[in-house]
């Protein structure tokens, strides 16, 4: 037993109760006090590594919690509260001038603690509990502006959640029915002892609607776009770094536990995991709002995680590789998205604009947040020397040696090269949007200056700001340049969880054959963008100036096209239509039986010929004369139960 | 009269405070009599609960006779209602400040306790058949309390399904006093199985027909029509204990007809017990459905408390130990949730005179704890857990998922998750409309329109319990894992 899980889980949700009271009196003393708070639980975390922690509660919520701190979900408590505390020592600056702060403080205490349950869970029951949770906390996040596309965003958001969380839930259910058990390493051994698992595949994949939906996989990466941009810019970091990292380590159970080295799980895995990286890279070219792009890109990020999860899958023993890219990527990606969306913030701070024209130049003669975004843009399009590179080149190695395999095996390789020029490719396309965005902010002039007066004079960021957000930026350079130090110990630090084993032999990253991905990527990027952002994507305007435009075709949306009409208007027309007809089959046939029997007036039933059948006519001499009646029956009932029951007990 | 004189007493005492009530015209006399009532009423009953005991007022003949127990079923029903009907009465007593005559709905308030606690406590179907017209006829007064055009119909109406369910039961127990060993209730069945040798088939007819009746109090479809009807008319804090207690007077027929009368050894597998799964199923949908189209806020929840219900009607008829546990855990949360809901309903009415659900944009920032306790109880009838809903709707699942329940179970359960969606829709749209009416609200013209303590603390207090029951739902998984240890 181990009080210091309890401890990440709990701390957060009662520190922000007492929070919320604090900031009803103090609102600076409730900032220093979340930042307290987040800053506890990450030494909290810290503390923890290391060491193999178990914790149990039964009775919670019926069945029980149970919480297991090993090597990969420690880290994920230990990453997520690190992000956690940089976003609320950034908020104090943001949410200088916020209206419902306290709201906003509570929420985001409430989903941290809701978070780390989710990481440290050991059975689905636990996942599940804080899972639920932290979506609707998390909800609050998004709504927290009320705008109008907030509100839209944040009822998407929900909409996604609840119904991903009951598919999963259901998923539970029979999962528990099946196998009498949630823990995941009793699921792994009962899925490995079973025959036919078929039933179990679907058990699994609607188990994974809700992950993935909130991992943002295709086809339910609907809400992710939206929420993002429209989100404070902390709450979006912690959305895009963390929240879709539950969703990723409910994949991860799923597929490295209890799917463990099942090719065709991970074919299925794969498939979703590039159509979201394509898709994402895609959706983030054509974006011309800043906070969008970032979030298009998480979605592709998050498509290069469940590649390579679904890659673990069918390498199954030889996975090394994949689980390494895995995880590290999940990390980086985390650390660089932290990165870019506090400096968005800071742009939007300023500004409170996202429109790529309109914040255009901005941040030309600013130096230090120019060089932030700078390590940011480097780390997430893996130039070498940077973190993002390492974990793609895991990723795309374990690609290259599925495709050695198969062609060992003499089996067709077409496939899988195509997968591979897909990974360049969309590696390609994060360069392109990320030199989109960094040349219009930070190098561009922007030809209609006027629009860059922001509200505040002064400096455009405190320093409280600045070294948060310099700390977040330096990060990515140092793992990047000291993997076999840094990112190494970390993945083989996680293998264990996912059931991989060290590498036969230690990769070289800074060796040619590595480095070519790498090149080829950015060959592709530069392509793409001097080929058609710039020439496609930006046209010549009235004044002859060139503008960002977004040419991505309006009505092409699942979201509008497909499950807005079909949750909001189809079905519900549909089912209403059949509950009306259930609803009102009693009533019609008493009805129609009444209009056989009696006549209809005002709503009353009134037999044709006593007008005073009913005691509540509108007359009032008729009130008098039934009233009299009614008593004089009364008295007579009375009268004549007395009379029997003293018979009966005489 | 034999047994113990003191189990008599949570039957009689109503009615003497009852009288003494109607005739008090003074508010605060009355309010400090209604509290001290059903105070007193709440305490006897656990008291009574804590141990064993037995009466019997009156014999006519040795199967006929008015007789009462406290088996663990009559213990679970009666803390309950008895709790519930305190807690509610204090909210009463500043919401019916606006409605006319409060001594003549305190009376009848307090007359209904004792038929429900007489319900509760029956021992035989005799008992149970007398008071479950009691209850009716005492609730039509609260239903009608407005005296409305619409009021009375809506009586009316409640009165007339009623009164149809409860003659289907009766006729049911025509039967079952000829075909059982004794009317008394045992739990696992009395039915004589000598004697229906030949007439099982007749004996489902008679159970499918019974369950239909009693399901009338329940909002069971196809007799569910009165639901709708009577919640919205009735003083809030009546419509309140209608939607969840009254509805429970229902399930415990059903209850005492399945297990104890039957038995479930009896009905698994058969037709009858298809059917009614069936009929519920379609309530479920269906309620859930009519509830997301509605637009008037009390409707809305009369509307979710026929799908509701029928959560518990299906739980009970899987005939297995995990859906009888789901099914009494969602009595439970069931109750409490609707009577958060519907109170919240009240206050809105009483201080913002609302009552269609798209005035209530920004009702939140008005009334932020009245909300609060409402989105409580929201979450917890969409079952998200660690709300009580959560681990009812667990306990229905893992039922309903046996595999010898077949198709229809997992129809069920995805129905149950259908239902839980809607129940979204309808419930956490107006929480959000009312925490986040977004930028166009007028935040200047904000005037907080908090009701007082006597309306917020029961709202609090019920809404604690949601919480706290569905984090430590411990004790009352084992005292009802006491009833169903007896029964199967």
């Amino acid at each position: 037993m181990n009080m210091t899980l309890a401890f990440l889980v709990f701390f957060p949700m009662i520190g922000a109760l007492i929070g919320y009271l604090i900031g009803r009196k103090n609102k600076s003393a409730r900032d220093y006090w979340a930042m307290a708070v987040t800053l506890a639980t990450f030494l909290g975390a810290l503390s923890l590594v290391g060491k193999d922690a178990v914790l149990s509660i039964p009775a919670f919520c019926g069945i029980g919690l149970s919480f297991h701190g090993d090597g990969l979900r420690i880290t994920l408590a230990t990453l997520a509260s690190f992000i956690w505390f940089m976003t609320t020592v950034f908020s104090k600056e943001y949410f200088a001038h916020y209206r419902n702060r306290n709201r906003y403080y509570f929420f985001m205490l409430m989903t941290l603690g809701a978070t780390l349950g989710v990481f440290l869970s050991a059975d689905f029951y636990t996942t599940f509990i804080f899972f639920e949770v932290m979506s609707f906390t998390s909800f609050v996040l998004v709504i927290q502006e009320e705008t109008d596309h907030a509100v839209r965003a944040a009822q998407t958001y929900l909409a996604v959640a609840v119904i991903g969380g009951l598919v999963t839930l259901m998923g539970l259910f029979m999962m528990y029915q099946m196998a009498g058990t949630l823990n995941f390493d009793e699921l792994a051994i009962f899925c490995h002892d079973l025959e036919d698992k078929k039933d179990f595949y679907f058990v699994g994949v609607l188990t994974l609607v809700g992950f993935g939906a909130k991992a943002g996989l295709f086809p339910l990466h609907i809400w992710l776009p939206e929420a993002h941009p429209v989100a404070p810019a902390p709450a979006s970091a912690l959305l895009s770094c963390i929240l879709t990292k539950s969703g990723v380590f409910g994949m991860l159970v799923l597929s490295t536990k209890i799917f463990i080295h099942d090719a065709q799980w991970g074919m299925m895995i794969l498939a979703l995991g590039v159509t979201t990286m394509v898709l994402g890279a895609v959706l983030a070219v054509f974006s011309i709002n800043l906070k969008r792009t970032l979030a298009c890109s998480s979605l592709s990020q998050i498509g290069f995680i469940a590649t390579a999860i679904g890659m673990q899958g069918l390498l199954g023993h030889h996975n090394a590789l994949a689980a390494e890219g895995t995880i590290l990527h999940l990390a980086n990606h985390s650390l660089l998205k932290l990165t870019l969306f506090m400096s968005a913030g800071v742009v939007y701070m300023n500004l409170h604009k996202l429109d790529l024209n309109e914040i255009r130049g901005w941040g030309r003669d600013k130096k230090l947040l120019k060089f932030i975004f700078l390590m940011g843009v480097l780390g997430i399009t893996g130039v070498p020397l940077w973190n993002g590179y390492i974990s793609k080149t895991l990723i795309h190695e374990s690609i290259v040696e599925y495709i050695h395999i198969l062609a060992d095996a003499g089996q067709s390789t077409t496939l899988f090269t195509i997968i591979e020029w897909l990974f360049l490719f969309s590696g390609g396309l994060t360069v392109a949007y990320m030199t989109k965005l960094f040349v219009a902010v930070f190098m561009e002039k922007n030809p209609y200056p006027e629009t860059l007066h922001g509200h505040d004079h002064g400096p455009y960021m405190n320093k409280l700001s600045s070294v948060v957000l310099l700390i977040s930026a330096l990060i990515l350079p140092v793992i990047g340049m000291l993997p076999y130090n840094t990112q190494n110990v970390l993945a083989e630090f996680c293998l264990d969880f996912m059931g991989a084993h060290p590498p036969d032999h230690a990769v070289h990253y800074f060796i040619w054959i590595n480095l070519k991905g790498a090149v080829i990527s950015i060959a592709i990027g530069a392509a793409v963008y001097f080929l058609f952002i710039r020439q496609v994507l930006m046209v010549k305007d009235a004044n002859g100036n060139k503008v960002y435009v977004d040419r991505w075709p309006e009505w092409f949306s699942i979201e509008n096209k497909i499950y807005r009409p079909l949750l909001l208007s189809g079905l519900p027309f549909v089912g209403g239509f059949f509950a009306r007809l259930a609803g009102s089959l009693t009533d019609g046939l008493i009805s129609i039986l009444r209009m056989l029997i009696f006549n209809d007036d005002n709503g009353r039933v009134v037999p044709p010929e006593d007008k005073y059948f009913s005691a509540y006519t509108d007359f009032e001499a008729d009130h008098e004369m039934y009233r009299e009646g009614f008593a004089t029956s009364l008295l007579l009932i009375g009268i004549g139960l007395t009379i029997a029951t003293v018979y009966i007990m005489i | 009269m034999s047994g113990n004189v003191l189990l008599l007493l949570p039957m009689i005492l109503p009615f003497i405070f009852g009288l003494i009530i109607g005739f008090q015209k003074e508010e605060k006399q009355r309010n400090t009599l209604v509290f001290i009532a059903m105070a007193v009423e709440a305490a006897l009953v656990w008291y009574l609960c804590m141990g064993d005991h037995a009466a019997v007022l009156w014999t006519l003949t040795d199967r006929l006779s008015i007789a009462y127990h406290t088996d663990g079923l009559a213990k679970f029903f009666a803390c309950l209602i008895s709790t519930i009907w305190l807690i509610v009465a204090v909210f009463s007593m500043e919401y019916i400040k606006h409605e006319k005559n409060p001594s003549r709905f305190f009376m009848f308030y307090t007359f209904s306790l004792a038929a429900l606690m007489s319900l509760c406590f029956s021992e035989n179907m005799m008992t149970l058949y007398l008071s479950y017209e009691f209850m009716t006829v005492l609730t039509v007064p609260l239903v009608i309390h407005a005296g409305t055009p619409e009021a009375v119909s809506a009586g009316l109406k409640y009165l007339g399904y009623s009164i149809f369910g409860a003659g289907l039961g009766l006729m049911g127990f025509f039967f079952l006093n000829t075909y059982c060993d004794t009317t008394s209730f045992i739990a696992g069945g009395t039915l004589n199985m000598a004697l229906i040798e030949g007439r099982e088939n007749m004996m489902l007819i008679v159970f499918f027909l019974m369950i239909l009746g009693f399901g009338c109090k329940a909002g069971m479809f196809p007799l569910h029509a009165w639901l709708p009807t009577a919640h919205p008319v009735a003083p809030s804090p009546a419509s309140a204990v209608l939607s969840g207690i009254i509805t429970k007077g229902g399930v415990i027929a059903i209850i005492r007809v399945t297990y104890y009368l039957f038995g479930a050894d009896f009905l698994r597998g058969s037709w009858a017990q298809m059917a009614v799964l069936t009929l519920s199923v379609i309530t479920i949908f269906m309620g859930s459905m009519l509830a997301y189209k509605e637009k008037h806020l009390k409707r809305r929840l009369a509307y979710s408390t026929v799908s509701n219900v029928s959560y518990v009607v299906f739980g009970l008829m899987l005939l297995c130990p995990a859906g009888f546990m789901g099914a009494l855990l969602q009595v439970v949360f069931h109750a409490v949730a609707k009577n958060i809901l519907f109170l919240c309903a009240g206050a809105i009415i009483y201080k913002a005179h609302k009552t269609m659900v798209a005035d209530l944009v920004g009702i939140g920032k008005e009334m932020p704890v009245v909300m609060w306790t409402f989105t409580i109880a929201a979450l917890s009838l969409i079952g998200i857990p660690p709300t009580a809903g959560f681990v009812s709707k667990w306990y229905l699942a893992q039922g309903g998922l046996m595999p010898e329940m077949g198709a229809i179970g997992f129809i069920g359960v995805a129905v149950l998750m259908v239902s839980a969606l809607l129940t979204a829709g309808y419930l956490m749209s107006i929480v959000m409309k009312g925490f986040f009416p977004g930028k166009s609200f007028d935040y200047a013209s904000l005037k907080v329109k908090e009701p007082n303590y006597l309306m917020t603390v029961p709202l609090v207090l019920l809404a604690a319990a949601v919480v706290g029951m569905g984090i430590l739902p411990a004790p009352l998984l084992d005292v009802i894992g006491g009833i169903s240890g007896m029964i199967f």
